[in-house]
């Protein structure tokens, strides 16, 4: 291929016009003055919300179904953190997969969002969610339990149907 | 002696700075006052680590004589967060999000950049489809990453609106980014054997609008400052660095180029598709601010090229090498079978098993050189890990850059290395 380097030309030198200078300011402010006719670029965040699309990594969840979690406390999410996050531990049910998280956790202070957890369940029972809206006041509060990851499959079609499609 | 006590740490500290500011100081630089003029002393001034030219946390000790710098020591290692330690000591999958934090103003390169390493050590190809995402979004890291030097490079010479102006280009970038992997900044994107998804239909239209209208916006940003006297005087002849220097100092990417030195891995040493691709490598001769200001805008036009080319030829197929002793494999094989489900959890577990041996691997990130290079025993994680991260390599020219510049230079240059201290420090 007609892979070339260039030599650029001098390009320090500047013309009689450029060097007057005003004519220069004025193209400058021509330029500015152009933005104001140009469409707004910001959004009024909390007025106007931020949809994410279902590829979007938000804070990760736990999958709930009608007769509970779908983890069965494998505890591998907790080995591929990067951040060492999670806290999972194992508990035995009568429900059909016969194991379940008796407690799992998340520190939202320790997660970056990475979603390998996402990727390596083998149940797909932890998903990353569309929620990017994180506030707490005290270190106790970052720490998620059940109560706070549990989150029902139908508020997360939207990203199943994408990792179903998308990857692998 | 206790190693971990108090005041043994700020002995330590307090000898480390000595030391550095011996290195500033000569004997007349005690300023005394009897019977002189005082304004034939020198004066230490300390630069950083919060000044907010210096792009992150570097420090710079520069003895000034008047307005002129005399002698200038960068100080570097204040965002040191131990990156190839931590790299020895996670398994090579664990490890990609650490890539994010490198040069966090291109993730995406990084990600490449050690994705392509791992699979050198492990002997592992990608699909060509895979290998077609990832020049895209190396391309597109490259526009965004020297959006932000332009506009930061002119902020700090006066110029806010530039930076206000790049600062939208960017966000348009970290859209795409946003709608291919589900996060701006850190991507976290790759995988070892190819990418963590396939696009999903509505990102190439989105990079077509982008490209389409990137070109004009472009020609605004460079109508606003390039030829503007002010601008032009400002940072044109200062920061000179002469073609052999700079590869005597290790410098590489726009510094280099920016030099006079033709010289670009993207050409020199193809990876992934660049080797079908028609660009050309920028050079400018002047080897000063403005020659590396100058060489990032022609660089993004040449990026827009590639780009343009990419989006003619977009190959079908797997986005993930399908070798299941060392790429994750499919989610929905993990559900669906047992022998999928067991690989799942013993590449989790131990990692991909390597042959034992030792490889060097790079890009062109949009900095220069991005190097890894990894020493491997055999298990899952790297016995030594060694990143060549270019920022560092082009923060050694400040030093014969700045020295016998003006104060007000140092901030111009600075700004024209456009070092990233997350990947200098690493
Ligand atoms: S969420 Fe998935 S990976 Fe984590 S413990 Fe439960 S089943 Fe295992
Ligand atoms: S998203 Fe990443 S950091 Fe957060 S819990 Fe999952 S694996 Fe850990």
């Amino acid at each position: 291929m007609a892979i070339k380097s260039v030599q650029a030309k001098q390009v320090k030198q500047l013309n009689f016009w450029e060097k007057l200078y005003l004519p220069e300011i004025a193209r400058g402010l021509t330029l500015t003055f152009k933005q104001v006719f140009t469409p707004k670029f910001t959004r009024e965040y909390p007025e106007e919300r931020f949809i994410p699309a279902g590829s979007y990594r938000g804070r990760p969840v736990l999958v709930e179904e009608e007769n509970g979690e779908r983890c069965v406390a494998c505890g591998l999410c907790s080995r591929v953190c990067p951040a060492i996050a999670i806290e999972v531990q194992a508990g035995e049910t009568t429900r059909e997969k016969e194991r379940y998280p008796s407690k799992f956790e998340i520190n939202m202070l320790r997660c970056i969002y990475c979603g390998y957890c996402e990727e390596v369940c083998p149940e797909e029972a932890i998903v990353m969610s569309k929620d990017y809206e994180l506030v707490f006041t005290n270190v106790e509060d970052a720490i998620f339990g059940k109560d706070r990851l549990l989150m029902p499959v139908s508020q997360l079609q939207d990203r199943l149907e994408f990792l179903r499609q998308y990857r692998g | 002696m206790n190693i971990g006590s108090t005041a043994t740490l700020e002995r330590v500290t307090d000898l480390r700075q000595r030391k550095i500011l011996s290195k500033v100081i000569d004997k007349d630089t005690t300023i005394s006052l009897e019977g002189r003029d005082p304004l034939e002393n020198t004066m230490i001034l300390n630069m950083g680590p919060q000044h907010p030219a210096t792009h992150g946390v570097l420090r710079v000790l520069l003895r000034l004589d008047g307005e002129t710098v005399e002698k200038c020591i960068p100080e570097l290692g204040y965002l040191h967060r131990g990156y190839e330690k931590l790299g020895e000591n996670m398994t090579y999958h664990e490890f990609l999000p650490h890539t994010d934090r490198l040069d966090y103003l291109s993730p995406m390169s990084n990600n490449v950049a050690y994705a392509m390493a791992v699979e050198k050590v492990l002997g592992l190809e990608i699909p060509p489809r895979a290998a077609w995402i990832r020049t895209m979004i190396c391309e597109l890291a490259r526009i965004s990453s020297h959006l932000l030097a332009m506009g930061a490079m002119s902020m700090d010479c006066g110029a806010i609106t530039m930076l206000l102006w790049t600062f939208r280009e960017r966000e348009r970038l970290y859209d795409i980014f946003e709608k291919i992997c589900g996060a701006r900044f850190t991507t976290s994107y790759t995988r070892i054997g190819g990418v963590a998804n396939d696009f999903t239909p509505d990102i190439i239209p989105m990079i077509r609008k982008f490209i389409d209208q990137f070109p004009a916006q472009l020609r605004d940003f460079e109508g606003l400052v390039n030829r503007n006297r002010i601008f032009v005087e400002r940072v044109s002849g200062i920061g000179y660095m002469s073609a052999e220097e700079a590869i005597q100092l290790g410098m590489t990417g726009p510094c280099l180029r920016g030099s006079g030195v033709a010289h670009d891995l993207r050409r020199d040493e193809p990876y992934l598709l660049y080797d079908q691709l028609d660009f050309d490598v920028i050079t400018y001769a002047d080897g000063d601010c403005f020659a590396r200001y100058m060489v990032r805008g022609d660089e993004m036009k040449e990026s827009v090229k590639i780009v343009r080319q990419l989006l003619d030829k977009i190959p079908d197929g797997p986005v993930l090498a399908n070798e299941a002793k060392q790429v994750l494999p499919g989610k929905v094989e993990i559900y669906t079978k047992m022998e999928e489900l067991i690989q799942d959890f013993m590449l989790v577990n131990f990692g991909q098993q390597t042959e034992p041996g030792e490889i060097y691997s790079c890009i062109e990130s949009p900095k220069g050189e991005l190097g890894f290079y990894i020493t491997s025993d055999g298990s899952g994680q790297a016995w030594r890990m060694k990143i060549r991260s270019p920022s560092f390599c082009n923060l050694q020219a400040l030093q014969p850059m700045c020295e016998g510049a003006m104060i007000s230079d140092v901030v111009a240059i600075i700004g024209s290395i456009d070092p990233v201290m997350g990947e200098a420090d690493k």
